[in-house]
């Protein structure tokens, strides 16, 4: 895999890649990549298989409900009068 | 070995195998019926659950998985979280954020992965079962290489409510034991719908028949690039299931080689997006600058907290399901995932099972682990890929040792929502084989 | 100038789209919070039935094409009020396809897609720059209807706007800021190349962005400048539009499936549901189909859906005829009472049906209808329009030529209509009296 597609996916994936690890990375993923070729020669099916047995309909009424508390869910998160604190925005 | 003793010697024998990441202090069972583990993927209010990531360090659940409450609920204690390959990216459980467990055989080789420690915990302490997690065949490899039996059911078979994603359509929730009559004992108690889980609400009842198989396939595509003590092994197999008045017929399954370059495709497009929440915020490790912009502060988290596999697996993930990428790769993996299903629905109207070694080694030394390419790692996993490709339930059991002393498996794979037939072959397995157990001492 | 909108509206539900969190107005922040909507390890998206009910009725209101399956995608991108870093929503086979909206009811806008899906938390900036995180609103269902480039001018756009919040309100119920907490993506080209205006709240901003983006087009082709293809948004305060940094766009969503979901066969579910007429839709139809005057459909529709739908079941099995003289007259004018008598309206249609069948006379008919809607006694209703009918019947016999006026101008009836009212002494209400004279006045046409 070229260098810029490595640096464009590691870009999109939110993974930065020093200059040592595009090289390998770039390496394994070409070498995993060519081997892939298998499926260009695979026979191909209609259905479209979301999951591999059918999973259909299950849906929840629409119905109101509070089983943790919250208060137990930030507890561990670092948070500013109950905000999550996150990183700038722009 | 009594379960006070278990948890009394707890500490020092995970010094020895590190099969744990976060375990009981516990010295006392109180009034539990029996003791369990769980892969450390399973959320447990009481105990750290990291899925083998340093970025999830700190991560204390407030909920139980389904498959835990569950455990608890039939008189189970939890003694620990077990250690694996970091969300299950690896074939050895050395992929590893923290401890890699050591083969209860042979401390210098792996247990296979990713539930290397459930394999691990599994084949040491006696009377014990454990929770174990397959994607790719991460139940059967550790079975395998640590010489216990181990299932994953059917997809959508147990909730995955509660298990930290790898890949949604593949991952299955199953139990790695010594002993054959635990798996048809605990898969009935962890399996059945959950409302938490909509996946898990379309199953059949699990059928409990004893239904004995007649005929198994054994694909010549699983029988191909064998060791020698493997297929010496395999073929020692095949003549007992015979004398045990079981057909065995030799059969054509083509698209089995396409299994796991279509494995690999959806598994890592589907990881790459469940990995893409563990950002530095909410939870686990929230060490991050803020004052950087988000894009930076989020890539900085990741890059420093995500193992090798992980960013590779992350990598490659983002890439096949990118546009321009996702018809070639993506799409066409989710239509081999069909075509592979309905070879085995072919095989399967004439047989109750297709039979093949669950790895084509015994368990390696880690020093040529660490020789491995990645894609010699992905390819170690031509075997077991096809059935959790197809979410049929498949089950290693031990069938033999090698020339180095270590166990060697099996693994049955049958129909979708068949796993009786499978149980039933374990227990009519261990009474005729004779199991070794390791050598365990603290 | 061809002008395109992505309209983002929320679905007025209890609870979220994917968890049972309640949507009601939140104590505080991350207080209407659970596993799934912070997007915490092991928990799962399970879908809120009313979701897709809801997206169906839009689907249907805008002559969607609803597909017999449809399922969810994944869009990942990452932003702190993002919790999984992955939007549920709907990519391929979305609930409803290739619709139409008749603008004023005459231009054609095509409607692309509508699918539904889940919104982000909010974020906030503080002193040091960094933000704050309220996920109360992430996981509150969405639809996204998305148009084709048929506006042609930014006050078009939110001609358009406006009317169709109006019409899906007659469907769903959505809050009473609709028009403000609307949100846009507006997609506008005056040349060749198409820039989008991302997020633009409410139907105002989104005139106002248009409008600026089409002074600052015209201004770039006319020095003989080449507009960029790109994003950018929308700063309210300022009211001008800014380019987005090309990096930042440059977002490759990676759509994938979203297999904890699975599938849903919509079908049966899409017929079984039925949606409100618009009071716009209904009027001109009505009009149109019974050949009855704009201002009687107009009027029935307005009084209420249920006595245009009463006016249709009649005119149906009796003709359209009954339906106007009963249900336009005796019916529609005592709607009203049906508040204190609590009667049911359609009881009409057994009177009608004997009316139809010779059984009663014409007064009979009137009477016992007003008295199923007032809730008076038949009896002494009897005795006393009795007296009315003779009393008015008397003035019609000898003052014939008021049934020629009337055809001319229905104002013609107030001149009974007073003598009437000042010869009864006060026995009679007004309404008693304006609905004997235009039925026996009706009744001599």
């Amino acid at each position: 895999m070229d260098r810029e597609t490595v640096e464009r996916v590691a870009r999109t994936a939110h993974i930065k890649l020093t200059e040592d690890e595009i090289r390998r990375y770039g390496n394994d993923l070409a070498e995993i990549l060519t081997y892939f070729e298998l499926l260009d020669e695979a026979p191909g099916s209609e259905e479209r298989g979301i999951n591999p047995v059918e999973i259909a309909d299950v849906l929840r009424n629409d119905e109101p409900r509070m089983e943790i508390d919250p208060d137990i869910l930030l507890k561990d998160m670092d948070t500013y009068e109950r905000y999550v604190r996150g990183p700038r925005l722009s | 070995m009594s379960m006070k003793s278990v948890l009394e010697t707890l500490e020092s024998v995970n010094s020895k195998y590190l099969m744990f990441h976060a375990k009981t202090s516990d010295t006392d069972a109180g009034d539990a019926k029996f003791l369990f583990s769980a892969k450390d993927n399973l959320t447990s209010k009481d105990m750290e659950t990291c899925a083998g990531s340093r970025i999830l360090e700190g991560y204390f659940p407030a909920f139980d998985a389904t498959v835990i409450a569950k455990m608890r609920e039939a008189g189970g204690k939890l003694i620990g979280k077990t250690n694996m390959d970091e969300f299950g990216f690896g074939t050895f459980s050395t992929n590893s954020g923290f401890e890699i467990p050591r083969n209860p055989y042979d401390l210098e080789r792996a247990c296979g992965g990713s539930s290397g420690g459930s394999a691990c915990a599994a084949a040491v302490f006696e009377d014990h079962v454990s929770l174990g997690v397959s994607t790719g065949g991460s139940i059967c490899c550790p079975a395998s290489f640590c010489g216990v039996y181990g299932i994953a059911p059917t997809y959508g078979r147990v909730s995955r409510y509660g298990l930290i994603d790898y890949g949604n359509s593949l991952d299955k929730i199953g139990i790695l034991s010594a002993k054959a009559g635990d798996l048809r004992k605990y898969i009935g108690v962890i399996a059945g719908r959950d409302e938490r889980d909509p996946t898990s609400c379309v199953q059949p009842e699990l059928k409990n028949e004893g239904r004995r198989m007649k005929s198994v396939a054994v694909p010549k595509e699983g029988v191909e690039g064998l060791s020698k003590d493997v297929e010496a092994a395999f073929n020692n197999a095949l003549e007992e299931l015979r004398r045990m008045g079981i057909d065995v017929e030799t059969v054509d399954m083509p698209s089995l080689k396409y299994a796991m370059p279509a494995y690999y495709v959806l598994a890592t497009s589907e990881a790459s997006t469940n990995l893409a929440r563990y950002v530095g915020m909410r939870y686990g490790r929230q060490d991050g600058d803020y004052t950087l912009k988000f894009d930076e502060f989020f890539s900085g988290v990741r890059s420093r907290y995500f193992g090798d596999e992980a960013k590779r697996r992350i990598l490659l993930g983002t890439f096949t399901r990118m546009a321009g990428y996702s018809d070639r790769y993506y799409s066409k993996a989710r239509q081999v995932r069909q075509v592979v299903i309905q070879d085995y629905k072919r095989v399967l109207q004439d047989h109750d099972a297709v039979l093949a070694p669950t790895m084509p080694f015994t368990a390696p030394r880690f020093d040529d682990i660490s020789k491995m390419s990645a894609l010699d790692n992905y390819k170690a996993d031509y075997l077991t890929v096809p059935a959790n490709i197809a979410g049929t339930p498949h089950m290693s059991v031990p069938c033999g040792y090698g020339s180095d002393g270590m166990p060697i498996g099996m693994q049955f794979v049958a129909d979708h929502w068949d796993e009786d037939v499978l149980f039933t072959m374990a227990e009519d397995w261990e009474k005729e084989f004779e199991m070794k157990r390791p050598e365990v001492g603290a | 100038m061809k002008i395109g909108l992505e309209i983002h509206v929320q679905l007025p539900t209890k609870s979220k789209m994917f968890c049972s969190c309640p949507t009601t107005e939140a104590p505080g922040p991350n207080t209407h919070v659970c596993p799934t909507c912070l997007g915490m390890p092991g928990s799962r998206p399970v879908l809120n039935r009313k979701v897709l009910e809801y997206g169906i009725m839009l689907a249907k209101l805008l002559g969607c094409r609803v597909n017999d399956v449809t399922w969810f995608s994944r869009k990942t991108y990452f932003y702190p009020d993002m919790s999984k870093s992955v939007q549920i929503t709907q990519y391929d086979n979305p609930i409803g396809e290739g619709g139409a909206y008749y603008l004023n009811g005459k231009k054609l806008i095509r409607i692309t897609r509508i699918h539904v899906e889940e919104d982000p938390g909010k974020t906030k900036r503080v002193g040091d720059l960094s933000s704050l995180v309220d996920y109360n609103r992430s996981g509150i269902p969405l639809a996204e209807i998305v148009t084709e480039p048929d506006l042609s001018t930014p006050a078009e756009a939110r001609e358009f706007l406006g009317q169709l919040i109006q019409d899906i309100r007659h469907v769903i119920d959505i809050p009473g800021d609709g028009e403000r907490s609307i949100r846009c993506d507006c997609n506008i080209s005056v040349g060749k190349e198409r820039v989008e205006v991302k997020n633009v709240t409410g139907l105002k901003n989104v005139e106002r962005a248009l409008t600026f983006e089409v002074v600052r087009q015209t201004k770039i082709l006319k020095a003989g400048g080449k507009i960029d293809r790109e994003t950018r948004r929308f700063d309210e305060e300022r009211g001008v539009t800014i380019s987005v940094r090309k990096k930042e766009f440059e977002a490759d969503y990676g759509y994938i499936d979203e297999p904890d979901l699975g599938i849903y066969r919509i079908k049966e579910m899409a017929e079984s549901i039925k949606i409100r007429e618009s009071p716009q839709k209904m009027t001109e139809r009505l009009a149109q189909q019974y050949g009855i005057d704009q201002k009687m459909a107009k009027q029935l529709v307005n009084t209420s859906v249920e006595l245009a739908e009463l006016f249709e079941n009649v005119a149906e099995k009796h003709g359209t005829q009954n339906a106007v003289k009963w249900v336009a007259g005796p019916v529609s004018s005592n709607w009203k009472s049906l508040e204190t008598s609590g009667a049911d309206p359609n009881s009409v249609m057994g009177i009608i049906d004997r009316f139809a069948a010779g059984e009663i006379t014409d007064t009979e008919c009137g009477i016992e209808i007003k008295c199923l809607m007032t809730g008076e006694d038949l009896e002494s209703a009897k005795g006393a329009a009795g007296d009315l009918d003779n009393i008015v019947a008397d003035y019609l016999d000898q003052n014939p030529g008021i049934i020629d006026d009337y055809r001319k101008n229905e104002k013609a009836a107030n001149k009974a209509i007073g003598f009437v009212m000042k010869n009864s002494g006060g026995s009679y209400s007004s309404a008693e009296v304006v609905e004997a004279v235009k039925r026996l006045i009706e009744s001599r046409l």
